[in-house]
C-alpha cells in the first residue's frame, strides 16, 4: 500500500496530468485501529495542510525494509549487491514523474555498481548501504513535510520519542498531551506504536506518523 | 558594366541603388559576403535590398535549421542553391526528457531526398533531435560523393548498421560524431566497414554506443589516420586497449577514454601514464567510465593544458576531485558529477580561476532517499573562486535566495544559468519563502543572460522579474512554477528577445497563451505541457495566427476539452502532413 503526498493550491483548481492528485489518509483512532484511504487520481479530496500553498506533486514511495530475511540481523553494512531491493526509485511507468528531473534518459542508469565495485576499504561503500537501511520517514499531521530519521541510532521508545520532539519542536508535554506514535508495517495497516516491542516495532514498520489525539 | 552602372545610377526608384555611388559586380559582391559565417549576420544582409538579397543566397554554404517544420526542404533549396552544410533541429527540446510521443516526426528522409537532388554536392549534415533511420543513413552515404562530416546528437531510429553504410561508403569521411542517440547497439562491426585504403578521419566520437567494438579494426584505422584529432571511445574500450591507441595518435588533441577501471601491472600503469602525457595538445578529456583515485593520477601530467573536463561519467569523491584539479590550472569548462559534493566544489574554486562554465548533475536524480550531492555551498564556493563563470547548469536538493544573490554579485557575467532543485516546488530551506528573489538577483544582475531555466517554488513575481529585467533572454525553461496567467503574461510582454518558451506543469491558461498572438511569430517555438490550457484556446490562437502551426498531444485518458501538450511553432511550410494520429494540427 503506497501513501501518496499531493497537494494542490487551495485556491487554484488546476489539477496537472502526469502525476497522481491528493491523497487523505484516514487515521481511525477510536479503536486503536488504523486504516488508510485509498484512491489516487484525478479528483481532489480534502487537503488538511491549509498553511502549505506548494505543490508537490509528486508520488514518494515509502522506504521498504530489507524483506528477504527478516529474521537476519539487521546488518546496515551487509547489504547485498543488487540494490534494487530496498531503493524508493521514482518510476516513469505511471507513477511519480514524467521526465524529471530533466535529465537525459541515459543518465538514469543507476551507478550503484559503481560504488559497490571499489571495495578494499572505502568508507563511502557502507555508508551509501547504510543511509539506504534504516533511514524512516516521519510524518506530523498537520506538517505536510515528511522528515527522515535514522532509526539504527534509537534502541528504545524513549529515545526514538525524544528525537521525535526535538526535530518537530514539540515540548514533552505537549507530547504527552496531544500526541500518539502511529506507524504503518509491511502489510499496509496502520497501528499504534504503544504496546509493541521495540524489536516488534522495528523489524515491521514503514514509516512512522505522528497523529494527534 | 559601366552600362550597367549608368542604369543603375539613373534609376531613383529604389533608393537602395541610388544610394550607391559605385555599384559592386554581383560576383565582388558575393565573393566579399562569402566570408560571412554567421547566420545571423547573413540573415540581416539578406534584407538590405534585392541585390545583397541574392548575393547573399548564391554565395551561402552553410545553412541553420533551428526548427525542421518551420520551412521545407523545397523552399531551402529554392532559396539557396549553393550548400554545402546543413544543421537541422527537430523534436522539441523536452523530448529529451520522454515528454513527446515516440514517432512524433522530424524524419530526415523527406530533406535528404531534396538534398540528393539540389545539393549533390553536399559535405556536411549536423542533427539534433531528429529520427533517422538506418535507409536514410544509407541512403546519404551513396547520394553524396563528397560527403565529410555527420553529427548526430539526440536522434533516433538507427543502428550500427546504418553506421556501417557510412563507414563503408564515404570515401572522403573526416567526421563522424555519434552522441546520446536513442541508438539500436547490434555491434561493433561496422568499425571494421571502413576500407583499409581510407585515411582521412579526424573526428570519431563512438562513446554512445555500449557494445564491443572490433578493437583490431579500431586499432588500425586510428593507426592510418594521422589527421585525427578528436577520439571518443566507447565504456568497451580497457585502458590497456586505450594506452595502445595511444602511442600511435599522440597528436589528439580531444580524447573520450574507455572504462578507467582496470587491474594493472606497474608497466601497465606507468605505461599508460606516459601514452596520455605524450598528448601535448591534449585541450578535452572525457570518457572515464567508473574511474577511481587509483588511476586517475595516469591523467595529471596529461592535464596540463586541459581546458575542457568532462567527469560526467566518473563518480568521483571529494578528494579525488580536489587532488586531479591541482594539475588542472587551465580548465575552462568542467562537468562534474554531484557525488563530488560541497567539498569536491570549494576544491574547484579553489583550483580553477579560469573557469567560465560547471555543470553538476544527478547521480542519482530519481531517488529521493538520497541525502548527499551538491548544496547552495557549493556553488556559492565555486562563485568565489571562479569570477569567469558564465555557463552553468546545477542539479541541487536545496537552495536558498541569499545564497543565489551571492553567487551572481560575484559572477555577474552569466548568460546561462540553469538551476535545478529537484524536488518540485521547495522554497528556500531556510526562510521557507519561495525562490523569487533568486531569480530576480539572477536577472537584474546578468543583463547578458541569453538563456534561464527556473526551479523551485515559484509565485508570479518571479516573472514578472523576468519581463521587467531579462532584456537578453533568448531561452526560458519553467517547471512546476507561478500562480496566475500573469506571470506568463508577464514575460510574454517583457522580454524583447525571446526565442524558446518551455512551460510544464504551471497554472498557466488560455489568457495567458493568447496574450503572446504577436510574439509567437518572433519566437522559434512554445512549448506548454500540463497547464490550463483547453482545446478552444488553442483553436483560437490557431485561427488568429495563420503563420503559427499549432500541435496538441493528447494524453490517453484526458479530458476532451484539455490540451495536455501544446507546442506552437512559426512555420513558412504551413502544417506539416506528416503528423502521427496523437498529434493534433489545429
Amino acid at each position: 500500500m503506497e501513501l501518496h503526498l499531493g497537494l494542490a493550491l487551495p485556491t487554484n483548481p488546476f489539477s496537472p496530468i502526469g502525476y497522481e492528485g491528493p491523497f487523505y489518509t484516514n487515521v481511525n483512532t477510536s479503536n486503536g485501529s488504523c486504516s488508510s484511504g485509498g484512491g489516487a487520481g484525478g479528483s481532489k479530496k480534502r487537503r488538511g495542510f491549509d498553511e502549505e500553498t506548494r505543490v508537490v506533486p509528486k508520488t514518494l514511495r515509502l522506504l521498504l525494509w530489507k524483506t528477504d530475511q527478516p529474521d537476519d540481523e539487521d546488518d546496515p553494512n551487509d547489504l547485498d549487491n543488487s540494490s534494487s531491493s530496498s531503493s524508493a526509485i521514482l518510476k516513469n511507468d505511471g507513477e511519480g514523474l514524467v521526465g524529471w528531473p530533466p535529465v537525459k534518459a541515459w543518465r538514469k542508469k543507476p551507478r550503484r555498481h559503481v560504488h559497490n565495485g571499489r571495495g578494499r576499504g572505502r568508507a563511502n561503500n557502507n555508508r551509501m548501504a547504510a543511509s539506504k537501511s534504516t533511514y524512516v520517514k516521519v510524518k506530523m499531521e498537520g506538517n505536510a513535510i515528511a522528515r527522515k530519521i535514522d532509526l539504527s541510532v534509537h534502541g528504545s521508545f524513549e529515545s526514538l520519542s525524544s528525537t521525535l520532539m526535538r526535530m518537530f519542536n514539540i515540548t514533552e508535554e505537549h507530547w504527552q498531551k496531544s500526541f500518539k506514535l502511529a506507524y504503518q508495517d509491511r502489510e499496509g495497516d496502520w497501528l499504534l506504536a504503544e504496546n509493541v516491542p521495540w524489536r516488534t516495532f522495528t523489524r515491521s514498520l514503514k514509516c512512522i506518523k505522528l497523529i494527534r489525539r | 558594366m559601366e552600362s550597367s552602372e549608368l542604369k543603375r545610377s539613373k534609376d531613383s526608384v529604389n533608393s537602395c541603388e541610388s544610394a550607391r555611388r559605385s555599384s559592386f559586380p554581383d560576383e565582388v559582391l558575393e565573393r566579399v559576403l562569402s566570408l560571412l559565417k554567421s547566420h545571423r549576420d547573413r540573415s540581416s544582409v539578406s534584407l538590405v535590398c534585392k541585390d545583397w538579397y541574392n548575393a547573399e543566397r548564391w554565395s551561402r554554404t552553410h545553412v541553420f535549421i533551428g526548427n525542421c517544420y518551420s520551412v521545407s526542404p523545397e523552399i531551402v533549396a529554392r532559396r539557396f542553391p549553393r550548400i554545402r552544410s546543413v544543421t537541422l533541429k527537430g523534436k522539441p527540446r523536452f523530448s529529451d526528457f520522454n515528454l513527446v510521443p515516440e514517432n512524433w516526426g522530424a524524419d530526415i528522409h523527406a530533406w535528404l531526398v531534396v538534398f540528393a537532388a539540389e545539393y549533390p554536392f553536399l559535405e556536411e549534415l549536423r542533427l539534433k533531435r531528429m529520427a533517422i533511420s538506418d535507409e536514410s543513413l544509407e541512403f546519404l552515404a551513396v547520394s553524396f560523393p563528397n560527403f565529410k562530416a555527420l553529427s548526430l546528437l539526440s536522434c533516433d531510429g538507427f543502428s550500427t548498421n546504418g553506421l556501417a553504410a557510412i563507414a563503408t561508403h564515404c570515401k572522403n569521411l573526416t567526421e563522424l560524431d555519434i552522441q546520446e542517440n536513442g541508438i539500436d547497439d547490434i555491434g561493433g562491426s561496422w568499425l571494421s566497414c571502413f576500407p583499409e585504403s581510407f585515411t582521412t578521419l579526424e573526428v570519431l566520437n563512438f562513446a554512445n554506443l555500449t557494445s564491443d567494438i572490433n578493437f583490431d579494426a579500431l586499432e588500425k584505422l586510428v593507426g592510418r589516420c594521422k589527421s585525427m584529432r578528436v577520439l571518443k571511445l566507447n565504456r568497451s574500450v580497457s585502458l590497456e586497449q586505450l594506452q595502445r591507441l595511444l602511442v600511435n595518435a599522440p597528436q589528439l588533441a580531444e580524447l573520450g577514454t574507455g572504462l578507467f577501471s582496470q587491474e594493472l601491472t606497474i608497466r601497465e600503469y606507468e605505461e599508460l601514464e606516459s601514452a596520455l602525457s605524450n598528448c601535448k595538445n591534449m585541450h578535452t578529456l572525457s570518457g572515464l567510465w567508473d574511474a577511481t583515485g587509483i588511476y586517475l593520477p595516469a591523467l595529471y601530467l596529461a592535464c596540463t593544458h586541459l581546458t575542457f573536463l568532462n567527469l560526467s561519467y566518473a563518480a568521483l569523491q571529494s578528494v579525488e576531485l580536489a587532488k586531479l584539479l591541482a594539475h588542472c590550472p587551465q580548465l575552462k569548462r568542467l562537468w562534474v558529477l554531484d557525488t563530488v559534493e560541497d567539498k569536491g566544489l570549494e576544491a574547484v574554486g579553489l583550483n580553477c580561476p579560469l573557469l567560465e562554465e560547471l555543470r553538476v548533475f544527478p547521480a542519482d536524480p530519481f531517488d529521493d532517499e538520497i541525502v548527499h550531492g551538491v548544496t547552495e555551498a557549493g556553488f556559492v564556493a565555486v562563485s568565489f573562486g571562479c569570477p569567469r563563470l558564465h555557463y552553468v547548469l546545477y542539479f541541487c536538493r536545496q537552495m536558498t535566495n541569499a545564497a543565489v544573490a551571492t553567487i551572481v554579485q560575484n559572477c555577474p557575467d552569466f548568460t546561462h544559468f540553469r538551476l535545478c532543485i529537484m524536488n518540485p516546488g521547495q522554497p528556500d530551506y531556510l526562510t521557507n519563502e519561495p525562490m523569487d528573489e533568486a531569480f530576480g538577483a539572477v536577472v537584474r544582475t546578468c543583463t547578458k543572460l541569453q538563456r534561464l531555466s527556473v526551479s523551485g517554488l515559484l509565485t508570479d513575481l518571479t516573472f514578472e522579474y523576468i519581463g521587467r529585467y531579462a532584456k537578453n533572454l533568448e531561452t526560458l525553461s519553467v517547471a512546476f512554477a507561478g500562480r496566475s496567467d500573469w506571470g506568463m503574461q508577464c514575460v510574454l510582454g517583457g522580454c524583447p528577445k525571446l526565442r524558446k518558451l518551455e512551460i510544464r506543469d504551471c497554472p498557466f491558461g488560455n489568457a495567458a497563451l493568447l496574450s503572446g498572438l504577436e510574439k509567437y511569430e518572433s519566437m522559434r517555438s512554445l512549448w506548454m505541457s500540463a497547464c490550463n490550457v483547453t482545446m478552444n484556446g488553442c483553436r483560437l490562437l490557431a485561427r488568429e495566427m495563420p503563420w503559427l502551426n499549432v500541435e496538441v498531444m493528447k494524453e490517453d485518458g484526458s479530458d476532451d476539452s484539455q490540451a495536455d501538450k501544446v507546442y506552437v511553432y512559426r512555420s513558412i511550410a504551413g502544417p506539416r502532413r506528416d503528423a502521427p494520429p496523437s498529434v493534433l494540427t489545429l
